[in-house]
């Protein structure tokens, strides 16, 4: 396919990372681990110019995230200003400074739907892994989100330290009358990859837990649906770059960058345009950025020749960026990638660490954020 | 879920059916996700209105496209439909 020449399709959704302020602390966090010095925040007339030119694209799935959305004041205008554009619109949140009045009037506004995350099945952990105490109040809000009428979608981020709770977590989410529980095994970008070796877990722990979430999927068919995110790093294969480079996603950074995906912005002269400068269209059809990896005339071998090629599109390359340091590199999750061993060495070391020195997390505040400062 | 003739059939809550001019089709919209839908699949979703049990589908469908012997591709939809939770029924 000779990306450029074709008109890209449209984009479908649109990811609005309203704001990098948060006042939790997960030390998984796929924000940038520089993301105290990446300040102006957009303005809500900039918001929804954004979200005006995106709907006329075509854009439809909208996700408020963070960060925390529920930091930024103009957030129920911006849940009104969408509505009347005609998305459907999901809330991505911690819940922290969640409370009833506020669950109702988003709901008043049009919100569609508000996915809280919750780290763990216990106070403790998820409380240590938050990094600030939150649990009591996070099932609450899961309650009243229920309460209200919103289907109800919980995630939680599996990594080595609530791996095991896997049971408990899924029970939890039937007590809490989940509708959906999404169990996302860490994904290694940002602070989730500054953070890898405390995080990943050992494949006998995702063999235990993938087999209580088949189970659950069986109890629970018909009433609560269960998705279970793999971990690329034991796939073999890696997983297919947000249904193709540029043909479906648009993720706008708090500061108005645009990025074909959300950890983009950390590959290297990649000059990520700005909604300051452009307009949607032109950054969706036009920006170099969003260009760079349609179609495949960028693969090198052994994508280039691969019959999985139009399967996978190469992979990942923010995560051939951090494992092999070029982005145009053969995703090394993939055991064709001849820089495979890149991911099988990142194994063998987070198990050692997991036996010998327990090195403490990183968590995501903003004054480790100040250390990576460049 | 099986289908039960004497319920009426309607959209799920969180769901919801929408006319996309960009893209100039139908989409069912849900939690996170969107279900590009072919004509036909749009046409069965836009008659179930909580009001409408399997033979009234039917009928308007055979009715609007002046056709018969429509049944047994609705009720294969209709079963794919509520299997994925895009549809509820009641008595
Ligand atoms: S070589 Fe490339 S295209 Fe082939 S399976 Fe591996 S990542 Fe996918
Ligand atoms: S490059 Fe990687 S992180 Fe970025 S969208 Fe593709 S799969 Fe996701």
């Amino acid at each position: 396919m000779a990306g450029l020449l074709n008109a890209p399709s449209p984009p479908r959704w649109l990811l609005a990372e309203l704001t990098y302020a948060c006042p939790l602390q997960c030390p998984y966090c796929s924000n940038p681990l520089d993301y105290a010095n990446l300040s102006n925040e957009l303005s809500t007339n900039d918001w929804k110019r954004v979200l005006k030119q995106s709907r006329d694209m075509g854009a439809v799935q909208l996700g408020f995230s963070g960060g925390e959305p529920l930091v930024r004041k103009d957030l129920v205008e911006l849940v009104e200003y969408s509505h009347e554009l005609g998305y459907y619109i999901n809330l991505i949140t911690s819940g922290y400074n969640m409370d009833e009045a506020k669950i109702i009037e988003l709901k008043e506004a049009g919100l569609d739907h508000i996915q809280v995350s919750i780290q763990a099945s216990s106070q403790e952990l998820n409380d240590f892994i938050a990094g600030t105490k939150s649990f009591e109040h996070k099932k609450s809000v899961a309650k009243l989100i229920k309460k209200h009428g919103y289907p109800m979608v919980l995630c939680v981020v599996l990594h080595r330290q609530n791996i095991h709770q896997m049971k408990d977590i899924l029970d939890m989410a039937i007590e809490l009358g989940a509708d959906f529980v999404e169990l996302a095994n860490t994904q290694y970008y940002g602070w989730a990859h500054h953070n890898r070796d405390q995080l990943m877990p050992t494949q006998e722990q995702l063999q235990a837990a993938e087999a209580i979430a088949n189970e659950y999927r069986d109890t629970q068919k018909g009433k609560m649906k269960i998705y279970y995110v793999v971990p690329d790093y034991y796939e073999g294969r890696p997983k297919a770059c947000m249904n193709g480079w540029g043909t479906t996603f648009l993720t706008i950074a708090p500061d108005g960058v645009a990025l074909p995906c959300h950890s983009a912005r950390q590959l290297p002269n990649f000059d990520c345009p700005n909604v300051n400068d452009s307009s949607i269209s032109d950054i969706w059809n036009k920006s170099k950025a969003f260009n760079y990896f349609r179609g495949d005339d960028w693969m090198k071998e052994p994508c280039r020749s691969c019959p999985e090629k139009d399967k996978d599109f190469g992979g990942c390359h923010c995560q051939a960026f951090l494992l092999t340091g070029d982005a145009t590199n053969t995703d090394p999750v993939c055991d064709l990638s001849p820089l495979h061993h890149t991911v099988t060495d990142a194994i063998d070391k987070a198990a050692q660490t997991n036996q010998t020195v327990q090195q403490p997390l990183l968590f995501r505040n903003s004054k480790n954020s100040k250390l990576f400062n460049h | 879920m099986s289908l039960l003739t004497d319920h009426a059939l309607q959209i799920a809550p969180g769901y919801r059916l929408q006319w996309e001019e960009a893209q100039n089709m139908f989409v069912l919209l849900y939690p996170e996700g969107l279900i590009e839908l072919n004509q036909s699949s749009a046409e069965i979703l836009q008659v179930c209105d909580g009001t409408k049990k399997l033979a009234d589908i039917v009928h308007v469908l055979e009715t609007k496209f002046e056709t018969t012997g429509l049944e047994s591709d609705i009720v294969n939809f209709l079963t794919i439909a509520l299997d994925n939770g895009w549809l509820t029924q009641r008595a």
